[in-house]
């Protein structure tokens, strides 16, 4: 059976090897880039059903890559994930299209119930 | 013919006779003949009552005595002309000093001392009678009428002969007679005392006009003096008025007090400001509308103004209206000098400034909210910093717990990859505590500079920036810097941090004091061989001795409102600098704080973390 492909683009290095493993044991496929130019010169973006994408990060950040990618055409969801974001960070990044935003360090709980809205699914543990 | 003919008649000057064929000195003198012809009968009373009348001239206008003797001559004689002829101080002529009868015009006129009948006769010292003198001295055929008959008698004085009497007959009918010559001989007497008398009186006449002319010199002083006194009195009339014009209509409150404080005077602006009328203002001293923590510093000020130690001071302060209500102002105090140059009042030059000290009070509110501000900010910005450094592996621990977790409750349990999981875990935690330690690091000797501190110099530093603070707080400040003060290694800001520290406590701790001057010492000496040692003395409230031990603890504080970390942090930055800051109870009021620093020869490092190196720490970041 053919699953839906997440990738984590994350400059942390924590980040990329945790997400990952969490993600396979959710039912995804995964894959981790370290920077938003690594994941558009990878052969994933067209195979890409949403996005696990930090917001600040050398070069690139998550939203110039959102930008780029919607200029485009490709119309990825997008979840944030940002560790120095505040309340008011989430709402902008919802304003601007993101399915979620999710603050580090955040619990599976809450990473599930993101993709769940991303995927339609419910109490998909 | 006027006199001033004879002036211009040349005048021979000698005896010698001209060579036209000029009488003889024998032709024209005939003497003898007073005694040939008949004599006339003395008129004794008519004698008399002249002479009395010449006594009670010479009492009465001595000055004009011979010209009364001519007068009498001219009468007593029943001559026409008559006179008395005076020597010149230099000898050389005689001149006609007084004359009476035909000949009056020509008063003022003379002879030559060597040519003339007065010569003639004081050469031979006996009375003679002449005729027609001109036919041998041919300049008195211009003095008319001419003289039938001369009678000359010399008159002396202490034995010299100066001058002659003389009577003259121009009628050739009036002859002189023996009786004539013992008259003119009696009346010739009566000229040397004339003489005598008219020469003291030329002699008083040069002394009261030298002393007139002293006289008038003085007056001429007197009236400018006078002048002056006047045009000063003007001056001051004039500068009273102004000042009074000043005083009344000046937009400046202007008020005097005696040496009590009481006001004497206040003008209407001052009346205006302060809401009491004059009259309620003199009913009170300076201190009774002086609110009171102003007091204490306003009297020692005046004390000593009035003791001579300042010739003016400058207060600013509050004081209480009528009204209750409080005004700022600022005094300017100098002494008025009296009118026995020494100084009975104190006159104060009185401003509003309410309007600038609220616009100042609020500028610093301002200044304290956007400080504040922008430490929160800094705060904010260093713990979200942080905040991102750590979340980084917390979010990769908590990531990799749930994932153990899943693999653990997984049918079957994927024990390796639940292991690897947890393998991550670990290195993520490390990674944490290798992000905290970076901080440390971050908050620690990367970031201190170590460098030659002249501790002078930055005692100078904090009193600038702490002077407008310390004037607000009334305190009076005394410097005494050791000149031979050698540089110490250290971070020069964190023991500016510790000066300023020091010094605002002391001020807070006379901020109650009003009964004594605020007197705070600030003082750097050498300490030991070469290290430095720093005192800030205060006469402030002190600190219970059962206390001393807990002054240097975090969050322990006395104060109201302190945070109770100055001193703690402050003790760290010594002790970091390898010295001791320390605390000692005045023998008087107050307590005095300070540290020493030993010089060091390594480069000191500086491990303590504290919060006055936050911002340095947030730019770091």
């Amino acid at each position: 059976m053919a699953h839906s492909l997440v990738s984590v683009i994350d400059d942390d290095v924590s980040v990329r090897e945790s997400l990952p493993d969490l993600l396979r044991m959710l039912g995804y496929d995964a894959e981790a880039f370290a920077s938003a130019d690594e994941f558009l010169a990878s052969g994933s973006v067209g195979q890409t059903d949403c996005l696990l994408l930090d917001i600040a990060m050398p070069g690139m950040s998550g939203p110039d890559l959102q930008s780029e990618l919607t200029l485009k055409g490709q119309d990825i969801p997008i979840i944030y994930i940002t560790g120095c974001g505040d309340t008011t960070t989430r709402v902008r990044m919802l304003k601007n299209g993101a399915a979620e935003c999710l603050y580090k360090p955040f619990s599976d709980g809450a990473l599930v119930k993101a993709l769940n809205s991303v995927f339609g699914k419910r109490n998909n543990s | 013919m006027t006199d001033s003919a004879y002036a211009e008649c040349p005048l021979p000057l000698d005896n010698s006779i001209p060579d036209d064929g000029a009488a003889s000195l024998d032709s024209i003198v005939c003497t003898d003949e007073l005694h040939k012809r008949p004599s006339r009968e003395p008129e004794h009373q008519k004698e008399n009552a002249a002479l009395a009348a010449l006594v009670v001239a010479l009492a009465d206008s001595p000055s004009t005595i011979l010209q009364t003797l001519a007068d009498k001559v001219l009468d007593v004689l029943s001559a026409d002309s008559a006179g008395l002829s005076l020597l010149t101080k230099d000898g050389k002529r005689f001149y006609w000093a007084a004359i009476a009868g035909a000949w009056g015009p020509h008063i003022g006129g003379g002879t030559p001392r060597n040519f003339g009948p007065c010569g003639d006769v004081l050469d031979r010292n006996i009375p003679m009678l002449f005729t027609h003198w001109e036919w041998r001295y041919p300049y008195l055929g211009a003095a008319l009428p001419l003289a039938e008959e001369g009678l000359l008698v010399p008159f002396h004085v202490n034995g010299r002969a100066v001058g002659t009497i003389w009577a003259i007959a121009h009628n050739v009918e009036r002859k002189f007679d023996a009786e004539d010559l013992r008259l003119l001989q009696s009346m010739g007497r009566f000229a040397s005392v004339a003489y005598q008398t008219v020469e003291s009186i030329e002699e008083l006449k040069l002394e009261v006009a030298a002393r007139e002319k002293a006289e008038a010199s003085l007056r001429e002083l007197a009236g400018s003096l006078e002048q002056q006194v006047l045009a000063r009195t003007e001056q001051l009339r004039f500068s009273e008025s102004r000042w009074k014009r000043i005083f009344d209509n000046s937009a400046i409150g202007i008020a005097a007090v005696d040496r009590n404080g009481r006001f004497e005077m206040a003008n209407s602006a001052f009346q205006r400001m302060i809401g009491f009328t004059e009259e309620e203002l003199k009913e009170k001293s300076y201190i009774d509308i002086t609110a009171p923590d102003f007091r204490a510093f306003n009297v020692s000020l005046m004390a000593e103004l009035l003791e001579g130690k300042r010739d003016q001071f400058n207060i600013e302060k509050q004081c209480r209206r009528k009204d209750g209500r409080l005004i700022w102002v600022r005094n300017n105090v100098s002494l008025l000098p009296g009118a026995d140059g020494v100084p009975h009042n104190a006159m104060s030059i009185v401003e509003d400034i309410s309007e600038r000290k609220a616009a100042e009070e609020s500028l610093q509110q301002t200044q304290a909210r956007l400080s504040h501000a922008a430490e929160i900010a800094t705060a904010a910005e260093l713990s979200a910093s942080i905040a991102h450094e750590l979340n980084q592996p917390l979010s990769g621990i908590i990531t990799n717990a749930s994932t153990c977790l899943r693999m653990l409750d997984a049918d079957p349990p994927n024990t390796d990859g639940a292991r690897e999981t947890a393998l991550r875990t670990i290195r993520d935690g490390n990674r944490a505590s290798e992000v905290i330690a970076r901080l440390r690091a971050l908050f620690s000797k990367k970031n201190v500079k170590s460098e030659c501190v002249d501790l002078n110099e930055a005692v100078r530093e904090v009193i600038a920036l702490s002077s407008s603070r310390l004037r607000k707080d009334q305190v009076a400040l005394q410097v005494s810097f050791a000149n031979d003060l050698p540089y110490i290694n250290g971070n020069r800001v964190q023991l500016q941090q510790v000066i300023l520290n020091l010094l605002q406590n002391a001020s807070d701790a006379m901020s109650a004091v009003n009964d004594r001057r605020r007197r705070l010492v600030i003082r750097t000496e050498r300490h030991e061989h070469d290290g430095v040692r720093l005192s800030v003395q205060d006469v402030g409230v002190g600190f219970d001795p059962d206390v001393a031990n807990r002054l240097f603890e975090t969050f322990f504080t006395t104060k109201n409102g302190g945070m109770g970390v100055g001193l703690s942090v402050s003790r760290s930055i010594i002790e970091d600098h390898g010295g001791r800051l320390w605390a000692a109870p005045n023998k008087g009021p107050g307590a005095t704080f300070g540290f020493c620093i030993p010089q060091q020869t390594a480069d000191i490092t500086f491990e303590s973390m504290r919060p006055l190196e936050l911002s340095s720490v947030a730019t770091a970041l």
